[in-house]
């Protein structure tokens, strides 16, 4: 076990908890942090930190950390931001890290010369610090969570950001999603522990195989690039930046100089890393989920793909999402179709690819139709991906409700994939925004992502998430490959 | 690259050009400064001659068609302003030539280092390969398709330093413009290897821009002529770090 393994273990696993900032009669951002780590069913202990108050949120209160007897694991700051760097001060041998979300540091103006106090405190007291002006670690395993409605479910997704707000969403919308974190850890600004010693440990936890970051700033861009680049893309990396528009960074006085953007030196980062870079924080969630789902190939590059399912108008949009992100919708092979030809489907339905099936041929022997087209797809086509794909309204709104043909039409894709573990397989539920549909596509997300196929909710965005398991499938392949 | 010592000897010497630049107040290295570093990193640059203000050219060492190029402390883009000569067949056109571009020195009231006459290179695909120093991830390397191309279509590549000969041979491949390299219609494909080579040179573990990542702030090779017959580098700018703050 490496010694950043092991430090920053503590950090997401802490037995000891101290706030300093919770309120013993309003609710503050320590209360916050204390009450959301309670109802994750935090099995540690938490020690308020109050001047006066012998009692916060019900637990016993101390004046000072050298009240407490154990070492603290993780100490919660929310005060003035002028009075951090002496609290740190008096943290000195007793405190491992120290999390500050006080804001009013080195991202105001005039707030450089606090950040630098603050970071000399945590020196000279030997305390770890995390942020100033972050919001916290979200730990399912640690139990512990800065804001409420966390899942208690752990999962193998690691994410650091530098920015606690988009950390929310990150948790929380990725959580519908089907997203499970290892950890989500918020940086702020950065002044101590920073991205690159985040990714070291996410790296080497076992609990982690998927890592997310949200980047405004790498200050230590070169540890950073050789962090990743020893990595050898040993587990995908899937980088949100922000700020990259925002040049100003030079008058060139030559052309590289001029062309030289942030986007461009991220982009080469990526082809040297393997890290997938995306645009958006939809991207971000989608793709983050694809690489919690599927395995990514260690012997071919997601390229083709069969797209099944209801609606041309979809279809064709599909085929051509897929191709502007470099997947191909090619058309069956010959014997695939003729196996297909064979089934006798009704009238309307478009047998090649994209296979375009109305509801009355999904409605087949009540859906589980969708199991034999699969099959002869998998066996004759020999796709890389298969996405199937389900308008929900046109099922939940039809008159003829004899079964429950989207239970059974997700059952059946859900045991195709059970037989071939090798091809990347992903379902898109279309909804119209009601609370029935959108009801039950929450249901069918949850059964499905835990049989490891993810769903998306437009044809989009499995395009981008397919595109980027191929990203990092094709720098696996490119690397282990010799160069001339 | 030689051994350790003779690597050694190489990076003084590059820092001594820098000091002295420095000294005369310059931002920009001129192109003969330019490319005697680049030379001794490994980069093949056109064989030349320095022809003093008022001198005869002696061209004896280096072979026709020549190029006449105006090099001066007060000029940086010099082809604009007529202060480079291409296709010179023979001595006496190079002569003619020399004697031109001083004039226009004079008529311009600039100051003439000398006229620098060149091998032109052999015709190929013209490049760009460039250096920059990065304030958060230090040496970053650039390959693009030079000319018009480089402002207009923006075709390039970039790496963080010290790139791998695989990450050389991804750049080249990466490059929309790529199959221009390999020979399209008839053309001769160039020497994809030789421009790996200069990329190495530049980007690579004991690269330039390494090296010397404290002296520079950018550099371009400008354009770089590729051809199935070699890869010259056939014009260069290298700009000066500011220099440190007390």
């Amino acid at each position: 076990m490496s010694g950043i393994w092991r430090e920053l273990y503590q950090l997401v696993h802490p037995q000891v908890l101290a706030v300093v900032g919770a309120s013993a009669t309003g609710v503050t951002p320590g209360n916050e942090f204390i009450r959301h780590s309670q109802a994750l069913g935090f099995r540690g202990r938490i020690v308020p930190i109050h001047p006066n108050a012998p009692f916060v949120e019900g637990l016993p209160a101390v004046k000072s950390f050298k009240d407490i007897q154990e070492i603290v694991d993780l100490a919660y700051i929310a005060i003035k931001a002028d009075d951090v760097p002496d609290v740190i001060a008096a943290a000195a041998g007793k405190v491992r890290y120290a999390q500050v979300m006080s804001s009013g540091f080195g991202e105001v103006a005039g707030g450089r010369a606090l950040e630098q106090r603050l970071i000399q405190a945590a020196r000279a007291a030997g305390v770890r610090l995390l942020g100033p002006n972050c919001l916290g670690v979200y730990s399912p395993r640690g139990r512990i969570s800065f804001i409420g409605g966390t899942s208690e479910e752990a999962g193998s997704v690691g994410v650091i950001t530098q920015s606690g707000g988009l950390a929310a969403d990150v948790i929380l919308r990725g959580q519908n999603r089907g997203l499970r974190y290892s950890a989500v850890v918020t940086l702020g600004n950065s002044a101590d522990v920073g991205p690159t010693e985040l990714i070291e440990y996410f790296l080497s936890n076992p609990e982690t195989n998927v890592i997310g970051l949200y980047a405004e700033d790498i200050k230590d861009g070169r540890a950073f690039f050789r962090t990743l680049r020893k990595a050898c893309g040993v587990k995908p990396v899937v980088a949100l930046v922000g700020g990259q528009t925002n040049q100003g960074r030079r008058a060139a006085a030559s052309h590289t100089g001029s062309l030289a953007s942030r986007t461009e030196i991220w982009r080469g980062l990526a082809h040297q890393t393997g890290i997938v870079i995306v645009d958006t924080l939809e991207q971000f969630l989608d793709v983050m989920l694809a690489f919690q789902t599927l395995v990514p190939s260690g012997e071919r590059i997601t390229q083709r793909c069969v797209v099944f399912g209801n609606g041309g108008g979809t279809s064709v949009l599909a085929a051509d999402a897929f191709d502007r992100r470099g997947i191909d919708v090619m058309p069956l092979p010959p014997m695939a179709i003729a196996k297909l030809e064979a089934l006798r489907l009704p009238p309307g339905t478009a047998i090649g690819n994209p296979i375009d099936a109305p509801t009355l041929t999904l409605r087949q022997e009540d859906g589980r139709i969708a199991e034999r087209i699969l099959d002869i797809v998998l066996t004759h086509g020999e796709p890389d991906a298969v996405v199937m794909h389900l308008n929900l309204p046109m099922f939940m709104r039809a008159a003829d409700q004899r079964a429950d043909f989207l239970q059974n039409l997700i059952d059946a894709l859900i045991r195709v994939r059970g037989r071939h573990s090798s091809v990347h397989f992903a379902l898109v539920l279309r909804s119209d925004g009601s609370e029935a549909c959108e009801r039950r596509r929450r249901e069918f997300r949850d059964v499905a992502v835990r049989k490891a196929v993810p769903v998306y909710d437009e044809m989009a965005n499995v395009a981008d998430a397919l595109a980027g398991i191929a990203f990092y499938e094709r720098y696996g392949l490119k690397r282990d490959a010799p160069a001339m | 690259m030689g051994g350790g010592g003779e690597r050694q000897v190489i990076d003084l010497t590059s820092q001594k050009t820098f000091a002295v630049a420095r000294t005369q107040g310059r931002r920009v290295l001129d192109e003969l400064s330019a490319k005697s570093i680049l030379s001794a990193y490994g980069i093949t640059v056109p064989r030349g001659v320095k022809v003093p203000p008022h001198c005869e050219p002696a061209l004896d060492s280096i072979a026709p068609p020549f190029v006449a190029k105006l090099i001066s402390p007060d000029v940086i883009h010099k082809s604009d302003i007529g202060g480079v000569r291409v296709g010179l067949p023979d001595a006496s056109a190079a002569c003619r030539a020399v004697r031109n571009i001083e004039e226009l020195a004079y008529t311009r009231g600039m100051r003439l280092d000398c006229v620098l006459v060149e091998e032109m290179a052999p015709p190929g695909l013209e490049l760009v390969i460039g250096g920059i120093i990065d304030p958060r991830f230090g040496p970053v390397l650039m390959l693009g398709f030079g000319g018009v191309f480089v402002e207009i279509l923006k075709d390039t590549a970039f790496r963080v330093c010290p790139i791998t000969r695989w990450d050389a041979e991804d750049m080249v491949n990466g490059l929309r413009g790529a199959p221009l390299l390999r020979g399209v219609r008839g053309t001769q494909a160039v020497d994809l290897r030789l421009i790996m080579e200069t990329l190495l040179a530049l980007g690579g573990d004991d690269g330039l821009l390494i090296s010397l990542q404290d002296e520079i702030a950018e550099l371009d090779i400008n354009p770089l002529i590729v051809s199935a017959k070699g890869a010259y580098a056939c014009d260069a700018r290298i700009v000066l770090a500011a220099p440190m703050e007390p």
